[in-house]
């Protein structure tokens, strides 16, 4: 995606390096537009990704906001809540305590009537009795003091009409032990009714209490209510944005990968483009050299054994000496060599006996030739091998053994090699075995090697070259045969 | 005297000429057909029962070797020297193996054709001397880099004579009446030579011959 806008100006360039032509220019004009283009394309993906990153950025700081806004909210909630609780109980509380007190006092002021005497007795009840308003007073008040304004009313009441039942209890214990009676008289009158009536009191200010904690968990319930609504709302939106950027993240990905397969096949093409054309370069030379090679051997050769003949008729007829038969013997010497540098040539290109004889010959005299001519012994044994092979695969292994052997002698100075060919049922195998001085196959591969990787690849098979410096190297092909292998020799015309 | 009936099979119009012209002018023999492919010299040499075919190797349809091999195979009377182009070991053996009496350089054609099917319809073997001298070379080339033995030094005299005369293409009758011994003495003789140089064939036989020189 990158590499194409660096590359195309680079392009370009060149282009105005090398020549300043009409073509050419056109040629620029074309690039340049391409290369717009592909800048442009190169910006909305660009623009497209960073749209994306974006979304998914703001994404998250959303879940962030949501988040941190529960837990602030769930905090504030529950602070509230303790709040309202700890303050209602606390009112519970004093009420229990000085409905607590009452009870305490009427027993209090009973037992006193009931003790006859004893001073000592009536003196501890009179302390206890006292301790108990304090105590009962003391907390009324603190509890008025921690409420608002509004709520005061019910406990002012209360505490007025407490005091009103200390000034009324006070009394009998200012009695005489005589005056008991009476003072069992004003207990049950008044002190008891003032005790019912505080006991009234408390339980309104319960009720008053309850109904305060209805409000608050009313309140509490809004409140929530009004956090649900918003949570909902803002998870609303973020899962249709997240919905949103997940769609387009996938037409993203899918034309992304949509793309890059549709790179990867025209790669894959482009391969086996290059594969069959690098086939068919293989036997057009193939073709070609056999056309020259028969062209020179069956006509040029022929025409020239034709006139050799006719020289040869001339020479016979002419009876005598002279410098007319020396002359018809130049041309025959001439016509002779002729023939020798053409049948070599045609040989050279493509021998006539792999078409001829076949493969077996064809090597054998390979093995000759070039033993004659660069004084390397060739060893060159086939076993199984059929007349029948079929043309490619003749070829094939002619041309390898061909370079092969080639190579023994130009570069690893060989003595000797050894050349095995071996058909078995479903494969032909080829060694090519020297004595020379080797090379390291991982660093070295010249274009010979190449070319006969080439052609035993199309052919599908396989080439293993082991060699070492200081060693002699170890060619070995191997080459399946198709199942049926159709006899496809062919005899010479 | 009778001539010697010739058949010429080549596919090269000019050549063919060529060759007529050099046999029509020998009053001993006769060109009794031409052709210009295997088959049709297989055909003719049925029909014409000819003495010698002189046939070219490189012929479209049935080449020059098949087509002697059939020949060989269906009439025992015709000789057959073939025209080739290349001096090799290979062609020269395949020509052998199909039953060829002689083998000839066409560029040596002018020169060797009419003792060549004079020595074959005679029964006897011939080979231009380019061939055999480009086979010998080979031989002792090949020799002297394998560091062999040369086996013919294994043969004893009376076997080198008898290899000579079966490589000239003798029969086993003919040999014994040569040299005056019984014809089983000497297929024991041709058995021993066989193995002492590790030969199968009569044309491996022959062409062993050839490349030491022994016949030309």
């Amino acid at each position: 995606m990158e590499v194409k806008p660096q590359s195309a100006p680079e392009q370009m360039d060149k282009n105005h390096e090398k020549t300043a032509g009409q073509d050419d220019e056109h040629m620029t004009e074309k690039k340049s537009e391409t290369w717009i283009a592909s800048q442009a394309h190169g910006r909305i993906q660009l623009g497209s990704r960073g749209a994306l990153f974006a979304g998914f950025g703001a994404l998250l700081v959303l879940m962030a906001i949501i988040c941190l806004d529960s837990l602030r909210t769930l905090g504030a909630f529950a602070t509230y809540n303790t709040q309202v609780r700890q303050e209602l109980l606390y009112r519970e509380r004093t009420l229990e305590q000085v409905r607590a007190g009452l009870y305490e006092a009427s027993n209090i002021a009973r037992d006193y009537i009931l003790i006859k005497s004893d001073p000592h007795a009536q003196e501890i009840l009179r302390t206890e009795l006292q301790s108990i308003q304090n105590e009962t007073t003391t907390a009324l008040k603190a509890c008025i003091q921690s409420l608002p304004e509004g709520k005061r009313e019910p406990f002012q009441r209360l505490a007025r009409e407490l005091e009103h039942y200390w000034s009324t209890i006070g009394p009998i214990f200012a009695l005489s032990p005589k005056d008991k009676n009476l003072g069992n008289t004003v207990l049950r009158g008044h002190v008891l009714s003032r005790n019912t009536e505080i006991i009234a009191i408390t339980r309104e200010v319960s009720a008053v209490n309850d109904d305060e904690l209805k409000d608050a968990d009313r309140r509490i319930a809004e409140v929530l209510a009004q956090f649900r609504y918003r949570l909902l709302m803002v998870a609303t939106i973020a899962f249709s944005f997240g919905l949103i950027l997940a769609g387009t993240t996938i037409i993203y990905a899918v034309r992304l990968e949509n793309r890059a397969e549709e790179k990867y096949n025209e790669s894959l093409e482009a391969e086996r483009e290059l594969k069959k054309l690098s086939k068919r370069l293989v036997e057009a030379e193939e073709r070609e050299r056999r056309a020259i090679s028969r062209e020179l051997h069956d006509e040029v050769g022929q025409s020239l054994n034709a006139l050799l003949l006719d020289v040869g008729n001339l020479i016979e007829m002419s009876c005598g000496e002279g410098a007319f038969r020396q002359g018809l013997q130049n041309v025959k010497a001439l016509a002779e060599n002729c023939v020798n540098e053409v049948r070599n040539m045609a040989l050279l290109l493509r021998p006539s006996m792999l078409d001829d004889l076949g493969l077996v010959a064809a090597l054998d005299w390979q093995g000759r030739e070039v033993s004659k001519r660069t004084g390397m012994v060739v060893d060159t044994v086939e076993e199984n091998v059929s007349d029948n092979l079929p043309e490619d695969h003749k070829t094939c292994v002619y041309r390898i053994v061909q370079e092969a052997l080639n190579n023994c002698s130009k570069h690893a100075y060989a003595k000797k090699v050894w050349v095995v060919v071996r058909q078995e049922p479903h494969h032909l195998r080829v060694s090519i075995e020297d004595d020379g001085k080797g090379f390291d196959p991982s660093r070295v591969c010249g274009l010979g090697l190449i070319g006969m990787n080439e052609r035993v690849s199309q052919l599908g098979g396989v080439l293993k070259v082991d060699s070492d410096p200081a060693r002699g190297t170890l060619l070995r092909v191997d080459l399946p045969l198709p199942s049926t292998s159709t006899p496809s020799r062919e005899l010479s015309s | 005297m009778k001539k010697l009936r010739v058949l010429l099979a080549d596919d090269h119009i000019v050549m063919r000429a060529g060759l007529r012209a050099l046999l029509d002018r020998q009053s001993s023999l006769e060109v009794v057909g031409e052709c210009e492919n295997g088959r049709e010299a297989v055909e003719l040499a049925g029909s014409l029962r000819p003495d010698v075919v002189v046939m070219d190797v490189g012929m479209p349809g049935l080449n020059g070797i098949e087509a002697t091999k059939t020949i060989v195979d269906r009439h025992s009377s015709p000789a057959v020297v073939i025209l080739s182009m290349h001096a090799d070991e290979s062609y020269v053996m395949r020509a052998l193996k199909a039953g060829a009496r002689g083998y000839l350089l066409k560029d040596s054609a002018a020169a060797d054709l009419i003792g060549a099917i004079q020595a074959v319809s005679q029964g006897r073997s011939f080979f231009s001397p380019k061939v055999s001298r480009i086979l010998a070379e080979d031989y002792v080339r090949i020799l002297k880099q394998k560091g062999d033995v040369d086996t013919y030094d294994l043969l004893t005299s009376r076997e080198r004579e008898i290899l000579q005369l079966l490589a000239e293409g003798k029969a086993n009758k003919e040999v014994a009446t040569a040299l005056n011994i019984s014809p089983y003495t000497v297929e024991t003789h041709r058995s021993h030579i066989l193995q002492k140089l590790n030969l199968h064939t009569p044309a491996e036989l022959v062409l062993y011959a050839v490349r030491k020189g022994i016949i030309s």
